[in-house]
């Protein structure tokens, strides 16, 4: 389909959006970032998602703490740094901007 | 006696493989590794790749089962996936650090220039002092007798203005005033190349 190579890099730049939205609403470890995205477009893997939040710790819009599991290894738990919080706000805003310019195009 | 495993520290966990899952493991990790050149902190996404993978495999042994295999490690790759780095996303200003190099171009610079900025250009091409370019073209100005102005008409409006800085360019009375008006010059003489003449 020749739309999805236009919908591909979307779907890459609306993932950090995403990513933050996710970690916003609770304080999250990957594999349950992974399950909220799962069946959706945003379908991700730990491979494309550790990067991603490795580059948003290094901008300090998130942070993690380690928590003890009753099973395995301690795990990472992300959430936003007031920062993070900040540039959300700004995105949703940008976000909702631009959807209702599109929606209002082309009538 | 026969050695059938190799003893894997993958980040907190500690893994045992056999020959084919531990060379799989080596190359994804290796992959990884070289995937991850020029990102500032690979270490730490390394080592969460690396626990990923342990959980994965920990996940697929079966009851009893110490060793790891290519039956476990195989799809436990396959739903990490290989690494991504993190596009253009729209909150990503530093995306925009890493364009390539623009190629020198020969042309004027309204920000920082005396009169229109051709001396700052042919400094900044030739890489040059811009000091020591204003001097000299004073002194061929002084030398040719004043005829050094034509050359530096000529410049003005042959070569294109570099685009201003975005976000409030600090361009002095002068050069925004020449500027303006070898834009509008060019215009008229219909020279204008597109692109070239950035606002």
């Amino acid at each position: 389909m020749a739309a999805e190579s236009k919908l591909a890099p979307i779907r890459k730049g609306l993932l950090e959006f995403l990513v933050l939205k996710i970690v916003g609403a609770q304080s999250i470890y990957v594999p349950d970032i992974l399950r909220q995205l799962a069946g959706t477009e945003f379908a991700t893997q730990e491979g494309t998602l550790y990067p991603l939040l490795s580059k948003l710790r290094r901008e300090d819009l998130v942070q993690y703490e380690w928590q003890e599991s009753e099973a395995g290894p301690p795990r990472k738990y992300y959430r936003l740094t007031a920062t993070g919080r900040a540039q959300l706000a700004a995105l949703d805003d940008y976000w909702n901007l631009i959807n209702r310019t599109i929606a209002d195009f082309g009538h | 006696m026969q050695r059938i495993a190799t003893t894997v520290r993958l980040n907190r966990s500690v893994l045992q493989f056999d020959d084919a899952a531990h060379a799989r493991l080596e190359r994804y990790l290796a992959e990884s590794t070289s995937l991850l050149e020029g990102d500032p902190d690979p270490q730490e996404i390394l080592a969460d790749l690396e626990q990923a993978v342990a959980d994965q495999c920990i996940r697929r042994l079966g009851p009893g089962q110490i060793v790891v295999t290519l039956a476990e490690l195989a799809p436990a790759l396959e739903e990490i996936g290989s690494v991504q780095a993190p596009g253009d996303g729209v909150a990503a200003p530093s995306a925009t650090m890493s364009r390539e190099p623009s190629p020198r171009l020969l042309q004027q610079f309204s920000e920082g220039a005396v009169i229109s900025g051709v001396c700052l250009g042919l400094a900044r091409y030739f890489r040059l002092d811009v000091t020591l370019l204003r001097v000299i073209a004073v002194l061929m100005l002084l030398g040719t007798g004043g005829a050094m102005v034509l050359v530096y008409l000529a410049l003005m409006l042959l070569l294109p203005h570099a685009p201003l800085d975005p976000g409030g360019a600090r361009v002095r009375w002068l050069p925004a005033r020449c500027r303006a008006f070898m834009q509008y010059v060019r215009a008229k003489l219909g020279v204008d190349r597109p692109g070239k003449v950035a606002a």
